[in-house]
This record gives structure tokens, C-alpha cells and sequence, in this order.
């Protein structure tokens, strides 16, 4: 059963995030407005914001440890956030600095953070194996450490996914799938690529436990979550659970939504798991004061986030060639020379224009 | 071998200039109202047109029925595409990013690439694989780079690159017509996205009617007498930048854009290299086991008594950075190019 | 000889873009002296990250370029003029 500081834990992390995606949008547009140039202003490339998605990272995430090992997909933030993730550093790596948790060689979509075994990636499906393998270790250590793996609902149609589900089950790991069902992967609403509506009955083709979260209620995800990670923690194996989000920002930023019904992006927006944790925890005697208070500590959190890393350092060129490997063998067959006249001869911060 | 550069603008019998994704997409269309044969499949290239604007208008004019989008499954419907070829379809498959090959190779080296030479040529598997290749964007590891090099090594598969609006559209009229799989690359920076603006160099005259461009035929898309380049892709506009900063401290630079890697134009390099005696390789992939070697052997192999000096330039075998800086430090620009040229001029 | 014709950026606004002012000029696809034909797709703007095709109002020769390739303008702006064929 949810406690009400639980649940003000889960309302803390999920206000943290949508806060979060909502000043990475003013940063991001940034020098990118009214031209929108993907390259162009402070955070350069890709941004896929999770706003619409919070209640399953607070939801699942709740009930980790530092010790468990969590995959996030392209659109990590809110996950990240829930796992305990350094937000300074996570900022910084957003923001392509020399002290983010990558040294600026990942960016938003791939953040590593050993501290809090948090690691999320830009390819479909592709966390849902390391999850697997990290549930692996653990079961072959005899700790009894879990691994989640998070995937959207366009990832279910994946091999990457499927496979690890198999792998998952006939060796009877502790590893939790939880697929974030947004409708929509990218332009495909998720009708039009599988036949089946309900995601977690992937899991029956396996013989596991699926369960889908039919709305934006984190505690419900909360209770699917707690009965998945307590079976794998007890040694139980794995389950699979969807939980059906909403997204409000786009695909990536920058992305029109020009194939998206109007209604469909109205209905996402009206459909807030925050709103709706705020009236439970209302429900529970909790004062709007409180409520304010968690939101105030939060917006602050991350206004400090971004102001430091906005403060972090650049990369020196320098050092693109490190961290290739672990242990660099003594001569590397380019020796890294060839190009290191000056490399940024396309002039100004807008790229290649 | 190559064919003249010529001033695209002039060329046309129109006054009509293109980007590059148009060019690709007036290809694919024609070819599909000629032949019910072909057809489009791939992530988002239905409603959304392609991320890179590859399919733009595709779905308007031919449907549902020949212009699909998938599940994300790319080892599913990219084998799904071999199969149909071999059924003696035509299909054009698009895999979004070129780094996604990972999640389907071997429904693309060993199916797509084998099948016609391990069947003894009893089958043929015309179809063209589409991908949207190269950084510059900040995109990081898994989303920049160009793997040319690792599709032009493993045999069976005919790997195009275009350049220009012009060179698009001929080489795609010439990928869908061909009975072998193509790869088709084309890099993202390249596409004249109004959200991610190309270089002023792609977009050219493009004629209405249907022409093409043979495979294996580099072009040279500028003339000069003091040092080879030879690149493809993004790189071929930098090395003009680059020629065309020289021209005033009288060096003479040759630009040949090799357009195909397989089959590579290897007399259109050796004649140039016959001609200035230096070679300078760029190349947007990683540098060792690459175009960058390739290119170079086939130098030494053909001409190595005229060769006087060579060098080259690609990405320094790390994955692309994501930072700004760490991302143009890797990535060899205008000004490495035009430092690379000064060099071996000397 | 009769006047030349506005491409006018309002006209090829998008519906669903009331709310905004600001475009951008992506590509042309014509030069000053270009012969045009009513309806061909002259040159792409973006507003709010959509595309647009601007098409040509008239069949003519493109006498101005008045906003550039990567330039911005505001809704209402004139785009380039088109003098029609006689």
C-alpha cells in the first residue's frame, strides 16, 4: 500500500521532471527561433522531452534502490530524475560540458550514471538486453538487486525486446520490462504497427506476468510496479508492465505534429498524472500549502541544475580521442593528429549553414 | 571515365533548382508511376513524409498500399523487402538512421548482400535500401555517423552517395532501375531541411524529365592541375570551400566527388592523380580499414610513380561526440582541408 | 505592360498557424529571372517548424527576390514579385 509521504515522493519527482522538460524547451529554442536549426543555440541536436510521461519513472522508480540497474530509452529525463540521477551533471551533459556525467560525449539521449546504475540510449529496444544481463549478475552474485528496463510502446515490435523478454524468462531473471505507452511512435499511431492494443500481453507468449496501467494514476503504477520488483527481488523472475502516458511535447523538438489530430494532442494535455496525484494527495489531507512547497523546492532544484551547468566549462578538443577505451593500447591506429588543426571551420554556432 | 563538371544551373533545361530531397523524391516518384512494381517502406515515411524529407508527398499521390510505414522492426521489413525483391519486386526500403543497421545486419550483408551470388545468380534481390547518414547536427554516436566504409566492404551491395540535387535524382532513377540491392546514402546536411540548413552547394538545377547517372562514375566537380581531393558526401562542399579559399595563393585544386563507392571510379583517381602527383582522401567515416585506405591502395596500386605526397582526413576511429567542439574536432573541416592541401602542396 | 505580382507570404499561411507572425524562408528554388509557371513550387517557408510550399501566383518571369534564402519575415511580408506573361 502507497504511504502519503510515498506518494508526495512520487509528486516531488514528477514535478521536478515536468519542470525540468519545461525550462530544457526554453533552453533548447534558444537560438533557434524563428529559423528552427537543429544545430544551432546551446543544446544542439536532438531533444525528446518526457512531459506526459512522469507518473511511470516516479511510479516504478519509487521502489529502487541504488543498487538496481535501470535502461532508459531516447526519452530518459523523467526516468532519470526517479532513479536519483545527479541533475547537475545530467544538466551539464544536456548542455554538452567537460563536468557533465559523459564529459559531453553522450548528450541528453545518452546518459551514464554509474552512482545510480542509470544508463538510457538512442536506438529502439536498446536497453531492454543490458537489463537483462544486468538482472544476470545480479542473480549470479546472489544479490538481490533487480533490473528495470523502460521501452516505449514502439519499441514492443522489436526483436531487441522480444528476445530479451525469452532470455528473461527461461532463466529466470529479476528484470522488469515497463513499456511507456504514448500512442504514438513518432508519426505511427501504435493501431497501424501491432494488432494487439494491450502491450503487456506480450508477456503471455513468454509465460509471464503482464500487466498494463490503463491511465495516468501513478499510484497505480506504483502497485503494478511494487508486486513486478518485489517478484524479481524475491527471485521470482521477470514481468512485463505497460503503462499508458501521454506526450505532450512532440517527438522530438522540432517536430510539427502535423500527421497528429489536433483532439489527440488536446486529450494528452488534458490528461495530467499530476493534477491528478495532487487531488489524491489532497484526498489524503495533504494542504495546498505543502503541495506548493514541494513544487517551490523542485522549480529550484532545477533552475540551480541549469544555472551551473550553464556555468560548466566546454570540452577541450582534446579530449575526443579519450575514453575510447578503458586501458588505450600504447599506439591506436590513428594517432588522432590528422585533424586537429583547427576543426571548427564551420565559423559560427549554427553548423554547416 | 568521368564525366564533365558542368554548371548545373546552365545545364537545365529549366530555370527550376531543387534540394536534395526533392530531386530524390521527383526520382521516386516517377519510377513509381512507371513501374507498379515499386514501392516505399520504412519508419514514418508515410504521414510524416520521412524525418529527412525523403518520402514528401509520396503518399499523397500512391497510397497506403505503396507507401507504408512499418513497425519498428527493421529486421523484419528490411528482410521482408529482400524477400519481395526476390519475388521480383522493386522495393525501396528506408532505414532511418544509417547507425540502426546494427539492429538488422544480417538480413542486409547476408541476405540482401549474398543472396544473388550465393544462389549462383538464380536469384536477384533489385532493391534499394535508403539511409540518411553524417553528423555536424550534435547528434552523437548512434545518430552521425556515415558508415560508408563499413557498406562498401562487405561484397555484394552497390553503395551510392550523391552530393548535389542533380546527382540525387540521376543516381536514384539509376538505383531503382538496377537489378542488384543499392545502398543509398544520403547525408542529412545534404537535404535542404529548412530545419537544418545544407551548405549553398546541393541545391542545383534539376531537369523534370527522368535521367540517370551511371554507377561508377565519378565526377569531377572541379578542375585543377596542383592536388587531387577525392571525397563524397558532405565533404565534397567543404573541399570546394576549401579549393576555392587556395585559388588565391595560386593553388590549383581538383575536387573529384566519387558519387559510388561500389563500384568505385578508380580511373577518374588514378588519371587525376597521374595529372598533380598528390592525393588527399577525405571521408566522413572513421579513418582506419576505410574509403580513406581504399582509395590510397588503389593510388599506389595504379599510379605510384606519379604519386609525389598523400594524406587524409576523416573521423580519427572515436564515435562521434555529442559536444559542439568535441563533435568539429573529430569531423574534418574547411579550414583541415584546406590546411591538408597547403600541405601537400608544399 | 501590366504590374508585376506580389508572392505574398499571407497568402500560403498556414491555417493552423494563426497564432504566429514569424516565417522563414528555407529554400528558393527560383532566381531573379526565373521563368515560372502558375502553381510550381518557387520555394519552401517554415513557420513554427512546418514547411510550406510558396507557389508561383501567376505564370511570368521572377522579377525580385525580396526576402532571402535564410531570411525571416513577418506574415503580410511580400516574398519575391512575379511579372506575368503576356
Amino acid at each position: 500500500m502507497v504511504s502519503v509521504t510515498e506518494m508526495q515522493t512520487m509528486y516531488e519527482q514528477m514535478v521536478t521532471a515536468r519542470y525540468y522538460e519545461e525550462r530544457l524547451q526554453e533552453e533548447y529554442l534558444v537560438g533557434k527561433q524563428p529559423a528552427f536549426d537543429i544545430s544551432a543555440g546551446p543544446i544542439p541536436g536532438e531533444l525528446h522531452l518526457a512531459a506526459g510521461h512522469e507518473s511511470s519513472g516516479a511510479g516504478v522508480c519509487i521502489h529502487l534502490r541504488d543498487d538496481d540497474t535501470v535502461t532508459a530509452p531516447h526519452r530518459p529525463h523523467h526516468i532519470a530524475i526517479a532513479k536519483g540521477v545527479d541533475l547537475k551533471k545530467m544538466t551539464a551533459e544536456i548542455f554538452g560540458r567537460e563536468t557533465g556525467l559523459c564529459r559531453g560525449k553522450g548528450g541528453h539521449m545518452h546518459l551514464f550514471d554509474p552512482d545510480v546504475n542509470f544508463a538510457c540510449s538512442g536506438i529502439i529496444a536498446q536497453g531492454c538486453p543490458p537489463a537483462v544481463g544486468a538482472a544476470m549478475a545480479a542473480k549470479k552474485r546472489n544479490t538481490d538487486s533487480v533490473a528495470v528496463a523502460f521501452l516505449g510502446e514502439g519499441a514492443i515490435d522489436q526483436g531487441g525486446f522480444l528476445e530479451s523478454l525469452n532470455l528473461a524468462a527461461v532463466q529466470d531473471l529479476p528484470v522488469v520490462f515497463v513499456i511507456e505507452d504514448n500512442d504514438w511512435a513518432i508519426s505511427m499511431p501504435k493501431d497501424r504497427v501491432t494488432d494487439v492494443e494491450d502491450g503487456s500481453r506480450r508477456a503471455w507468449g513468454f509465460d509471464m506476468p503482464g500487466e498494463r496501467v490503463d491511465s495516468d494514476d501513478a499510484v497505480a503504477v506504483y502497485e503494478a510496479a511494487e508486486k513486478a520488483i518485489m517478484r524479481a527481488r524475491d527471485g521470482n523472475g521477470p514481468s512485463l508492465i505497460e503503462v499508458q502516458v501521454h506526450r505532450r511535447m512532440g517527438h522530438f523538438m522540432g517536430d510539427a505534429e502535423a500527421y497528429r489530430p489536433e483532439a489527440d494532442i488536446e486529450r494528452a494535455k488534458q490528461r495530467d498524472s499530476i493534477e491528478r496525484l495532487a487531488d489524491d494527495l489532497r484526498a489524503h489531507g495533504v494542504e495546498d500549502d505543502e503541495l506548493d512547497e514541494i513544487r517551490e523546492r523542485a522549480h529550484e532544484r532545477v533552475d540551480e541544475a541549469i544555472a551551473w551547468a550553464k556555468e560548466q566549462p566546454e570540452p577541450d578538443p582534446s579530449t575526443a580521442y579519450e575514453n575510447v577505451f578503458t586501458n588505450p593500447p600504447a599506439q591506436t591506429a590513428t594517432d588522432g593528429g590528422a585533424n586537429t588543426s583547427d576543426a571548427s571551420s564551420d565559423g559560427d554556432e549554427g553548423g554547416d549553414r | 571515365m568521368a564525366t564533365e563538371s558542368r554548371d548545373y544551373t546552365e545545364a537545365t533545361e529549366t530555370d527550376r533548382e531543387l534540394t536534395m530531397s526533392r530531386a530524390m523524391v521527383e526520382a521516386i516518384a516517377w519510377e513509381m508511376r512507371e513501374n507498379e512494381e515499386v514501392f516505399y517502406m520504412g519508419e514514418d515515411v508515410a504521414d510524416y513524409g520521412g524525418i529527412f524529407s525523403s518520402t514528401t508527398g509520396l503518399l499523397d499521390e500512391f497510397g497506403r498500399d505503396r507507401v507504408m510505414d512499418v513497425p519498428i522492426s527493421e529486421t523484419a521489413y528490411l528482410g521482408a523487402a529482400v524477400g519481395a525483391a526476390q519475388a521480383g519486386m522493386r522495393p525501396i526500403a528506408e532505414l532511418m538512421f544509417v547507425d540502426f543497421f546494427g539492429v538488422a545486419m544480417d538480413q542486409i550483408y547476408n541476405n540482401m548482400a549474398k543472396n544473388t551470388y550465393m544462389s549462383g545468380g538464380s536469384f536477384s534481390v533489385p532493391m534499394v535500401l535508403t539511409t540518411a547518414v553524417g553528423g555536424t547536427y550534435n547528434d552523437a554516436g548512434q545518430h552521425s555517423q556515415t558508415l560508408y566504409g563499413t557498406f562498401a566492404h562487405l561484397p555484394g551491395m552497390k553503395v551510392v552517395v550523391p552530393s548535389t540535387a542533380y546527382d540525387a535524382k540521376g543516381l536514384m532513377h539509376s538505383a531503382i532501375r538496377d537489378d542488384d540491392p543499392v545502398v543509398y546514402m544520403f547525408h542529412k546536411r545534404l537535404m535542404g531541411l529548412g530545419w537544418m540548413p545544407s551548405p549553398p552547394g546541393p541545391k542545383t538545377g534539376v531537369p523534370e524529365e527522368d535521367y540517370t547517372i551511371p554507377f561508377g562514375e565519378a565526377d569531377i566537380k572541379r578542375h585543377g592541375s596542383d592536388v587531387t581531393v577525392v571525397t563524397l558526401g558532405l565533404h565534397v562542399h567543404r573541399a570546394l570551400d576549401a579549393a576555392s579559399q587556395l585559388e588565391d595563393d595560386g593553388i590549383d585544386a581538383e575536387v573529384v566527388d566519387l558519387r559510388t563507392l561500389v563500384p568505385l571510379d578508380t580511373e577518374t583517381i588514378l588519371d587525376s592523380v597521374r595529372k598533380t602527383g598528390k592525393l588527399l582522401v577525405v571521408d566522413e567515416d572513421y579513418q582506419s580499414f576505410g574509403v580513406t585506405g581504399e582509395i590510397i591502395a588503389r593510388a599506389a596500386e595504379g599510379a605510384l610513380d606519379d604519386l609525389s605526397a598523400v594524406k587524409r582526413l576523416a573521423i580519427p576511429d572515436v564515435p562521434i561526440p555529442y559536444a559542439r567542439s568535441l563533435e568539429d574536432e573529430v569531423n574534418p573541416g574547411t579550414d583541415d582541408i584546406a590546411a591538408a592541401i597547403r600541405e601537400l602542396h608544399e | 505592360m501590366t504590374d508585376a505580382i506580389d508572392v505574398d507570404s499571407a497568402s500560403v499561411w498556414p491555417d493552423d498557424a494563426d497564432d504566429v507572425d514569424e516565417g522563414y524562408l528555407a529554400n528558393w528554388f527560383v532566381r531573379e529571372g526565373s521563368a515560372v509557371d502558375e502553381g510550381e513550387t518557387i520555394g519552401e517557408m517554415q513557420v513554427e517548424k512546418v514547411s510550406i510550399d510558396v507557389t508561383a501566383p501567376t505564370n511570368g518571369t521572377v522579377t525580385e527576390i525580396l526576402v532571402a534564402e535564410g531570411g525571416e519575415f513577418t506574415r503580410g511580408d511580400v516574398l519575391a514579385r512575379i511579372q506575368p506573361s503576356a
